[in-house]
């Protein structure tokens, strides 16, 4: 083996090869080892002890992994995963789990059969969203047009900031928004853009109704500001106290308004709160109305909020992420009468019209550049102003993110497999399939309602057979608590995953939620079967 | 509000009497109508949904998996704004389309995308594809879950931790807290704002207006972006972010640190936060942690340190220097989705704290989803620690990887990046007409391509101004031919020059001798 100094021009752009290896010595503290080898073959060049010929990926491998990986993910992941006849969960304590994940990650790699093996125990220990017995949250089911959306997109992997990077993406974003803002009955048109889930989309509406009230509160911040003011019902999300607290707004600037015992916001309790904050001296800026309430399923009364805003000059923002679906139905849009109104509207996909997570759009009405005035930080490395295309594709500045993800396109996809009217048969089946259980509920001994359900939020209390006779007055109550032994009992044998919450001032009851077109009456029979064998005995 | 359902017309109540009438209630095989719906059969034909998918596996497959990578295929096939639209008929109607009208749409999306895998994809600070990482995300968007309870997320939840205490312990923290965001820009977003509420935790409850006007510093290289946007997001405003100067290789200048604190002081403000970059987005420069944190230390401000393209050297025994300091830091941000490969978007905040800060700070106990009397150790209800709700599983894919590729895997990756730019550089150094700016720290290497006709011209006075026009002309080029992509931008008063990524596995030396030809070839005439 010949060390040789080496000049770095022959080494690299020489046409003789020898074999052996030759260590150049080019400038400080760098070697170049050159590796020749005989005839044909590019020589191999070493930097820094690493090889720069060639990829050192073997696409052929990684090509027959993924052929390998893909019937798994078909048919555990997808085909089991929403079969009826197999379990919604396969429950393990946290302790059993990490023992059987083997979740440490080493120094050294493991082989493809292994890691196949891993994907399997992902899938195995994973809850089945997908399963027409799982009713636990906001999302559920799987549609097959969007899961090749987002087989798609993970494949091609873009960053959705600008038209050079991310062309297809950047156009199908736009078309879905335009669509959206049309069904909102937007006439004059509007913007948006799809952010990472309807917390963040609800942070998107307050930050550009600020900016819109005080427009140099983005140089000067808060501090330069007077007190501002936001109102939204005791019903609504969480997520616009984190937006408060995150923005720097504070919790306590959130006032409060009082719902109706169907869960909506009294709308002269809204005028009473904005009048207070006026006399308080602070500045009301905005109101967050909800379009389907996260545990009731209430929608607010747009309408008559909008009228307040108007006479107040308040921006009106309407989180309609789980109501939205609404307006996919001739039948039920009329629940969200009033939205043309609004200034802002967050509206996520990702449930019950099955987008998958994460899909959510944040829309605000008009012809208006505000989304990129709020949101804009001219980044001379990806915003460049002498592009030779039209700029105005290049979207990415309008977001508080840098790189996004391409959300709408499998939205876009789904949508163009099942057509509007599509979308709206999956909106009204499951509402139909709530009316229909709540009927069932009323028949059936030992279930309550809580209310008749306007969406597709059932909500009931079980009562087991021990307490059927007892009165109802605070013991009764008191003792209807047996949702989390049941929640637990369910989780254990995996055959459904339901809900719970305690509300204002009733007790724990469950909250199912209707979905999926998968879902058949069975399975709401099931639910009402499954919850009596689980119960009885409490 | 065109037609009422028909049975809403009649009531509720008569709608039952005739269903309650009908004979379908007892008969399990026919269909009870409700609101015009058939409730007994499943509305979703699984069969010929996975017939779809695969097929539609088949072309990812072949289209941007195989084809995107090879190196003999475009990077991209450009298409204009309006031209494109047509082509892919945007449009979205009433009726649906077959299955083989989709697989068309499919093959389409697959052709006019760029193809962020190709081994020539230079644009980004992300590039490259992981096969393992791949089958992750696939996996990821099967399972479709969100990260917020181990009563829907058991794998996941375990997992974050697992992944967020090795990306801890790399850091050189043996505890600590921390969670995956929507993008390093968002998690930059979260260390500010948990600074904030460190220093006045009642800033969560009655806002800035309890405050004095605090004060953010970050260096003059980075000013531009995330720093920005979340300034003024959070409401602190952006003239509130003082810019410290930097060296001539784009780190923060210490002195002028302890200056600019000094300044912001005597304009009335607090000082609460310094953002410190660990490879900066255009010139690749690590600011100099150990003085930053000496700094920090000493004023009792809270130490970011935005590692969100940097943070990949922690992996190298040979190149983790470059973030000498980092464990003294109170946050760290870290995009795997950038060198690591692990695909978009994989981007985690890490805390040294110990005190629950992240809880604290973000908490609104949710009372559906994190219930006080589950059944199993609430703890791992991880999701009130994040400002989201429904929050994508991020963790499984870098953690697959990881697992496939191992330590030193990882390591090696990084490794070869920075052979792959050091032997690019001397190229560059050997051929006419490029310019080197910097001596790359990184891998981020920016220059000029002079062409012929400007050679030697640099005393002229519109050599500036016609340099600027270069790098526009020869990338609109390039992008139309689809041979590769690079990016450039202007900076600090230097005009358009070009900023090459080297990140992907997949690259090898040829083609970095590919890029600098055709840099070459498509300049040689301007």
């Amino acid at each position: 083996q010949d060390m040789l100094i080496f000049d770095h021009n022959t080494a690299v752009l020489g046409t003789s090869w020898f074999t052996g290896h030759i260590s150049v010595v080019l400038f400080s503290g760098v070697d170049f080892l050159m590796e020749f080898k005989p005839k044909g073959k590019r020589p191999p060049v070493l930097v820094d002890g690493v090889t720069l010929n060639g990829p050192t990926l073997d696409i052929r491998e990684a090509e027959s992994f993924l052929r390998d990986a893909m019937p798994i993910i078909m048919e555990e992941a997808v085909r089991k995963a929403t079969d009826v006849k197999e379990k919604v969960c396969e429950w393990r304590s946290p302790e059993q789990l990490k023992e059987v994940l083997d979740l440490e990650l080493r120094d050294g790699g493991e082989a493809n059969p292994k890691i196949l093996q891993r994907c399997r125990d992902a899938i195995r220990y994973s809850v089945k969203t997908g399963h027409p017995r799982f009713f636990n949250q906001l999302y559920a089911g799987l549609d097959p047009y969007s899961l090749v959306g987002r087989f798609i997109t993970e494949a091609l992997n873009p960053s959705l900031y600008t038209y050079e990077v991310a062309p297809v993406f950047i156009l199908t974003e736009e078309a879905v928004l335009k669509k959206m803002i049309e069904i909102i009955g937007w006439t004059e048109g509007g913007d948006g853009l799809f952010s990472p889930g309807g917390s963040v989309s609800n942070m998107y509406a307050v930050n550009v109704a600020r900016y819109q009230r005080c427009p140099n509160v983005k140089e000067l911040g808060l501090s330069a500001m007077p007190r501002l003011v936001m109102f939204t019902s005791e019903e609504c999300h969480y997520s616009v106290a984190k937006a408060a607290a995150f923005l720097g707004i504070g919790t306590k600037n959130v006032y409060v308004i009082r719902s109706d015992k169907r869960g909506k916001m009294i709308p002269a309790e809204f005028e009473k709160q904005v009048q207070r904050a006026k006399d308080e001296g602070a500045l009301p800026f905005m109101v967050n109305a909800t379009a389907g309430t996260t545990i009731l399923g209430a929608f607010d009364p747009l309408e008559e909020i909008a009228d307040i805003c108007e006479r107040h000059s308040l921006w009106m923002h309407v989180d309609a992420c789980w109501g939205g679906a609404a307006l996919m139905s001739n039948q039920h849009r009329h629940l969200l009468k009033g939205i043309h109104r609004a200034d802002s509207v967050a509206w996520n996909p990702h449930k019950m019209l099955l987008a998958g997570l994460q899909c959510c759009a944040f829309m605000v009405r008009g012809q208006t550049d505000i989304l990129q005035r709020c949101h804009s930080a001219n980044a001379s490395y990806l915003f460049q102003q002498d592009k030779f295309y039209d700029i105005s594709y290049d979207t990415g500045d309008k977001s508080i993110q840098c790189s996004r993800k391409p959300d709408a396109f499998k939205f876009w996809l789904m949508w163009k497999a099942l057509g509007t009217k599509g979308l709206e048969e999956r909106v009204d089946r499951a509402l139909a399939m709530a009316r229909y259980l709540a009927e069932e509920i009323k028949k059936r001994e030992g279930f309550r309602l809580v209310m008749e359900p306007e969406y597709a939020n059932v909500c009931f209390w079980y009562i087991p057979p021990s307490l059927r006779s007892t009165p109802e007055g605070p013991e009764f109550w008191k003792r209807v608590h047996v949702a989390p032994v049941v929640k637990e009992r369910m989780m254990k044998k995996g055959s459904m995953l339901v809900g719970y919450q305690p509300h204002g001032d009733k007790v724990n009851f469950f909250r199912q939620i209707i979905i999926s077109p998968q879902v058949s009456r069975e399975d709401m029979d099931f639910l009402l079967d499954e919850i009596n064998t689980l119960g009885k005995d409490l | 509000m065109s037609q009422l359902p028909r049975f809403w017309n009649l009531g509720w109540s008569s709608f039952l009497d005739w269903w309650s009438n009908s004979p379908v209630v007892s008969e399990q095989e026919s269909s009870p109508l409700y609101g015009q719906q058939q409730l007994n059969e499943t509305f979703l034909d699984h069969g010929e949904g996975q017939q779809f998918l695969t097929k539609a596996f088949q072309v990812i497959l072949e289209e941007v998996l195989c084809k995107g990578t090879d190196v003999k295929e475009k990077v991209c096939d450009w298409r204009e704004p309006e031209d494109l639209a047509a082509l892919l008929d945007l449009e979205l109607r009433e009726n649906g389309e077959s299955q083989h009208q989709l697989l068309k749409r499919v093959q389409d999306v697959a052709k006019y995308s760029v193809k962020t895998n190709h081994p020539r994809f230079f644009n980004q600070l992300f590039a490259g594809v992981d096969y393992h990482a791949l089958a992750g995300r696939f996996l990821t968007e099967a399972l479709n879950t969100s990260q917020y309870t181990y009563e829907v997320a058991p794998v996941f939840v375990l997992m974050e931790e697992e992944v967020l205490s090795k990306l801890r312990s790399l850091v050189g923290w043996t505890h600590g807290d921390g969670i995956f965001c929507p993008g390093g820009t968002v998690s930059n977003m979260y260390a500010m704002n948990l600074a904030r509420f460190r220093a006045f935790p009642e800033v969560k409850v009655k806002g800035q207006w309890a405050l004095p006007r605090l004060a953010v510093f970050a260096s003059q290289e980075v000013c531009h972006y995330s720093v920005m946007k979340a300034a003024a997001f959070q409401g602190i405003g952006t003239e509130n972010v003082f810019k410290v100067n930097v060296d001539d290789r784009g780190c923060m200048n210490p002195e002028d640190l302890c200056e600019k604190i000094e300044l912001a002081k005597s304009q009335g403000a607090v000082p609460f936060f310094v953002h410190a970059t660990s490879g900066t987005t255009v010139k690749g420069a690590f600011d100099p942690l150990e003085s930053i944190a000496d700094i920090c230390e000493r004023l009792g401000l809270w130490m970011h340190v935005d590692a969100a393209w940097g943070g990949s050297v922690l992996l190298s025994n040979e190149h983790r220097h470059l973030m000498k300091g980092v464990e003294r830091a109170d946050s760290v941000t870290w995009n795997p989705h950038k060198m690591m490969l692990t695909g978009l978007q994989c981007s985690a905040i890490l805390l040294k704290d110990t005190t629950d800060l992240l809880k604290h700070c973000h908490c609104a106990d949710a009372t559906y989803l994190f219930q006080q009397d589950k059944f199993y150790d609430k703890s791992l209800d991880t999701g009130d620690k994040s400002i989201q709700c429904g929050r994508k599983v991020d963790c499984l894919k870098l953690w697959l990887m990881w697992k496939a590729v191992g330590s030193k895997g990882l390591e090696g990756r990084v490794d070869r990046a920075f052979a792959h730019v050091r032997y690019l550089v001397e190229e560059m150094k050997r051929r006419e007409g490029f310019q080197l700016i910097w001596e790359p720290e990184f891998v981020n290497v920016c220059f000029w391509f002079i062409p012929p006709s400007l050679r030697g011209d640099e005393n002229s006075p519109d050599y500036q101004d016609r340099l600027s026009k270069v790098a526009p002309t020869i990338k609109e080029r390039m992008m139309k031919q689809g041979t590769m992509m690079v990016g450039y931008q202007p900076h600090g008063g230097r005009v358009n020059f070009f900023r090459m990524i080297v990140i992907s596995p997949q690259v090898s030396h040829e083609d970095m001798t590919f890029f600098l030809d055709e840099i070459e070839r498509l300049g040689k005439d301007l």
